[in-house]
C-alpha cells in the first residue's frame, strides 16, 4: 500500500467524520449556517442502480450485497467485527450510513429515559431531559418527512407529523384487535417513510423491500433528505477517505484528521474543529486507534469509558399465524404499530426497565419460511424440510406478522468495542473486537416479554405462534461507547457532545446515549446532533480551535 | 452456462439435494421440477455471488455420497455449509413463477396506498387514549 502523506494546508472550519444519520445533519445545519464543512466518509454513494427492491432476486440480495452485516458484505469500507459476542453490531458503510438500509422506524425516546438513575436506581441519568430535545425532535421528523400519528400517551406531545401515518395494513389491524381485548397500549407507526409526496420523497409504494434500498425515493436517506442541502450549501463530501487518526496540536487541540484515500495515501485534513459521527463502533475505534503519548489509552478517554458501556437493543421475535390472509408481505418494511405497554420499570416484575414492541411484515417468501425454520430448527429436519417445507409455507407465508421485542439493555463496562491486535481494515487500522455479553436483567425482561406477546397473538386470533430466541446479529442499534455527561471521570463528552479531554472535538452519534431506552435511537441521535449543532453555532465565537 | 457456472454434473447433483429439502407434496412441486438446477440457479448465484464456490465444493463432494445421508450430515454437522445449500435451494425455488403463483406471491408489486380513507381502527384507538395512564412524569 502507498502511504506518502499529503496535507491540505488549507484549514476547514470544521470536518466531519462519517455522513450518515448525525453526521448529515450536522453538516446541513453548519454549512446552511456559513461554516466550511468537509465531511470523510469511508463508504460510496448508494443510489437506485445499486438497489436491489424491484427485482424478484432482492431477497436474495440480503445474502450478499445487501447484507447488514459488513462482515459478510466485505466491502473495502466495510472495517471487520471481531470477537464472540452475544450479540454482533450490523451497520451500513458508505453515504448515509445506516440510513441507507434502515427500516425507518422512528420513535422517539420516552421522558422516564433521561433519568433512569433517578427512577429506576439503576444506570445513569443523562445530562439532558427529554424537553432539550422536543423541538429538534419536531424539526428532524419535518427533514425527514415522517409519516406518523401524534397524541400517543405514552409520550409527551410533539407537533404533528409532516404526514399522516401510513395505513397500518391487515397485519397491524389483527394484531392491535388483539391489544385491544387485552386492554393494552398500541400506536400506529410513525416511519421516516412519506405516505403522501413530501419533501424530497414520493409517496411509498408499499414493495416492503425498503432495507434493500428503496426504488420509489420514498424512504428517507440522508441522499435525499440532508446531503443535497449540505453540498448547495457549500458543505465538501470526500467519499473513499477512512480516517485513522486524529493528530492534535502541542496545546492537546485536534488539528483535523489523517485519512486515507482510495488509493491508500495518506491526507492531513486540517480543521478547527473536528466532529465525530462514525456511529458507537466506528468512533470508539477512531478514538482508540488514535492513542498518542498525551493520551495513551486512547483519545480523549481519561476517563477509560471510550468504547465501554455498548448497548445494541437484543432482539426477539414472535410471529403470529392466522387463518384469515393478511397479505404480509406488503410494505413498507418499517413498523406497523408499535407497543409501550412494557416499556416502563414495573416493580412486580424481576426486572428493570421495559421493551419496546412493534408490528412488521414477513417480507417475501424466502424470509417468511427462513423466519419459521429458524424459530423451529431444534425440531430436527423432517419438521422443516422434505414435505415439511410447503406445510410452513403453506401456513406462514401471507398469514402472518412478527411481534419484533427490543430491549433496553443497560449501560455496563465490560460491554465494550476493543481495538482487535491482529485483523486490520482494508486501511491497514485495527479492527474492531466487539465484547458483549446479554446481561440477566435483559434475559429475564426478553422471557417476560416473549410470554405476553404470545399472549398477544394469541388475542389477535393467532392459530400458531413461534418464537425466536435472541438474534446473534444486532438490529442496527449501536450506542453508549463516548457517554456524555457532567462528571469529566465518568463520561467521555459533555452535555455538549463536546469531549471533556480536547475543547475542539465533539461526538455526535449514538455513542453519545448514556442509556439506550427501548426505543429505536435515529429519531434521538439526529435530534441530538442538531441540538449540538445549533449550539455550536451559537457558540461559535468563543469555540476554542485547533492551530 | 457462463463459465463460472455449475457444470452438467453439479447441476445434477444440485437437483439430487433440492428435491430433498424441497420434495414434491401438498399441491406444490419438487425443486427440480421447476428448474432450480437450469436458469432458476444462475439467478440465485448471480444475485448472491458469495454462495457460488463453497456450492461447488459441496456439490463436488456430494456426488461421491448417498444424497439423503450427506444433505443429513450437514444439516446435523456442518451449519454453515447447510445454509449454503438450503439458501441457493430455497432462494432459486421461491424465483419459480410457478411456484410464486402457487403461493399467492405477486412479488414486491408497487401499490400506491390509501390515506384518504378513514382507518378502521379509530375506535380502538380511542379506548387506548381513554385507558393508558399518561407517561410517567420525570423530574
Ligand atoms: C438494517 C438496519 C435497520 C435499521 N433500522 C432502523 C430503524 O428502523 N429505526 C431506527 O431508528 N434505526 C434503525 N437502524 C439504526 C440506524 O441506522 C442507526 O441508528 C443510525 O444510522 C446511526 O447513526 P450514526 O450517525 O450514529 O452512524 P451511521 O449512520 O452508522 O454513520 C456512520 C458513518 O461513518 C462512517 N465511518 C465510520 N468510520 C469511519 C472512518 N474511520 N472514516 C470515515 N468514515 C467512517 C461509516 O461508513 C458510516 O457511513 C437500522 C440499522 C440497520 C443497519
Ligand atoms: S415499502 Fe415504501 S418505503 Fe419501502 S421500499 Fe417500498 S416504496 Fe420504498
Amino acid at each position: 500500500m502507498l502511504m506518502r502523506r499529503t496535507q491540505s494546508d488549507v484549514a476547514t472550519d470544521v470536518v466531519i467524520v462519517g455522513s450518515g444519520a448525525s453526521g448529515s445533519v450536522a453538516a446541513a445545519r453548519l454549512a446552511a449556517a456559513g461554516f466550511e464543512v468537509a465531511c470523510l466518509e469511508q463508504g460510496d454513494w448508494t443510489g437506485p442502480a445499486d438497489y436491489m427492491s424491484d427485482r424478484p432476486e432482492a431477497e436474495l440480495a440480503w445474502v450478499e450485497r445487501w447484507s447488514p452485516d459488513p462482515n459478510v458484505r466485505r466491502r473495502p469500507a466495510d472495517y471487520p467485527l471481531t470477537g464472540e459476542a452475544d450479540v454482533s453490531p450490523v451497520m451500513y458503510n458508505g453515504v448515509g450510513g445506516g440510513l441507507v438500509q434502515w427500516a425507518a422506524m422512528w420513535q422517539p425516546l420516552l421522558a422516564s429515559d433521561f433519568r433512569v438513575r433517578t427512577l429506576d436506581g439503576v444506570a445513569d441519568d443523562w445530562p439532558i431531559s427529554w424537553s432539550d430535545l422536543a423541538a429538534p425532535y419536531v424539526q428532524v421528523a419535518r427533514d425527514m418527512s415522517v409519516s406518523g400519528l401524534g397524541g400517543d400517551p405514552a409520550l409527551p406531545e410533539l407537533d404533528p407529523y409532516p404526514n399522516p401515518p401510513i395505513p397500518i395494513g391487515r397485519i397491524g389491524l389483527a394484531a392491535a384487535r388483539g391489544m385491544d381485548r387485552l386492554g393494552w397500549h398500541w400506536w400506529p407507526g410513525a416511519n421516516a417513510i412519506a405516505s403522501r409526496r413530501h419533501g424530497s420523497l414520493q409517496a411509498c409504494q408499499r414493495r416492503g423491500t425498503c432495507m434493500m434500498g428503496c426504488p420509489e425515493n420514498a424512504k428517507a436517506t440522508p441522499s435525499l433528505t440532508h446531503w443535497p442541502s449540505a453540498l448547495a450549501a457549500g458543505a465538501r463530501l470526500v467519499t473513499g477517505a477512512r480516517v485513522v487518526e486524529i493528530p492534535l496540536d502541542e496545546r492537546g487541540r485536534a488539528r483535523g484528521v489523517v485519512y486515507r484515500d482510495r488509493d491508500g495515501v495518506e491526507r492531513l485534513q486540517k480543521a478547527q474543529v473536528v466532529i465525530l459521527a462514525a456511529n458507537a463502533v466506528g468512533t470508539a475505534r477512531l478514538l482508540l486507534s488514535s492513542a498518542s503519548a498525551r493520551f495513551p489509552d486512547g483519545l480523549a478517554n481519561s476517563s477509560g469509558l471510550v468504547g465501554r458501556r455498548l448497548m445494541q437493543h437484543p432482539y426477539r421475535t414472535v410471529t403470529a399465524v392466522c387463518e384469515e390472509p393478511l397479505e404480509s408481505w406488503q410494505g413498507p418494511w418499517g413498523q406497523s404499530i408499535y407497543s409501550l405497554e412494557f416499556a416502563e420499570t414495573d416493580s412486580g416484575r424481576d426486572f428493570v426497565r421495559g421493551t419496546k414492541w412493534m408490528v412488521m411484515p414477513h417480507g417475501g417468501p424466502m424470509f417468511a419460511v427462513a423466519e419459521y425454520q429458524e424459530a423451529h430448527r431444534d425440531e430436527g429436519f423432517d419438521a422443516v424440510w422434505g414435505t415439511a417445507f410447503h406445510r410452513a409455507t403453506a401456513e406462514v407465508f401471507g398469514h402472518a406478522f412478527t411481534w419484533g421485542i427490543q430491549a433496553e439493555d443497560l449501560p455496563e463496562d465490560d460491554n465494550r468495542v476493543v481495538l482487535d491486535p491482529e485483523v486490520c481494515d482494508s486501511s491497514g487500522m485495527p479492527a474492531a473486537r466487539i465484547e458483549y455479553r446479554v446481561s440477566e436483567n435483559t434475559h429475564k425482561m426478553l422471557d417476560f416479554n416473549v410470554a405476553r406477546a404470545v399472549e398477544a397473538a394469541e388475542a389477535a386470533g393467532a392459530v400458531s405462534t413461534f418464537v425466536r430466541d435472541v438474534w446473534p446479529t444486532g438490529i442496527g442499534h449501536v450506542l453508549g461507547t463516548t457517554r456524555m455527561g457532567d462528571d469529566p471521570q465518568r463520561s467521555v463528552v459533555d452535555r455538549w457532545c463536546r469531549a471533556h479531554d480536547v475543547a475542539n472535538l465533539y461526538v455526535i452519534d449514538g455513542g453519545v446515549f448514556v442509556t439506550g431506552g427501548s426505543a429505536n435511537p435515529t429519531a434521538t441521535i439526529m435530534a441530538n446532533a442538531l441540538r449540538v449543532a445549533d449550539h455550536m453555532i451559537e457558540t461559535r465565537a468563543s469555540q476554542e480551535v485547533g492551530a | 452456462m457462463s463459465d463460472s457456472g455449475p457444470t452438467p454434473p453439479q447441476r445434477a447433483t444440485f437437483a439430487l439435494l433440492a428435491d430433498i429439502l424441497v420434495a414434491e407434496g401438498l399441491g406444490m412441486p419438487a425443486a427440480s421440477t421447476v428448474g432450480v438446477a437450469a436458469g432458476l440457479l444462475d439467478r440465485c448465484l448471480e444475485a448472491a455471488p458469495v454462495l457460488a464456490e463453497p456450492l461447488r465444493a459441496l456439490l463436488d463432494e456430494a456426488a461421491a455420497d448417498d444424497p439423503d445421508a450427506f444433505v443429513q450430515g450437514l444439516s446435523e454437522h456442518r451449519p454453515d455449509d447447510f445454509a449454503v445449500l438450503s439458501t441457493t435451494v430455497v432462494g432459486a425455488y421461491f424465483l419459480s413463477d410457478d411456484v410464486r403463483r402457487l403461493i399467492g406471491y405477486p412479488g414486491q408489486q408497487p401499490s400506491p396506498l390509501s390515506i384518504a380513507a378513514e382507518p378502521e381502527y379509530l375506535e380502538m384507538l380511542e379506548r387506548v387514549h381513554d385507558r393508558h395512564p399518561g407517561y410517567r412524569e420525570c423530574p
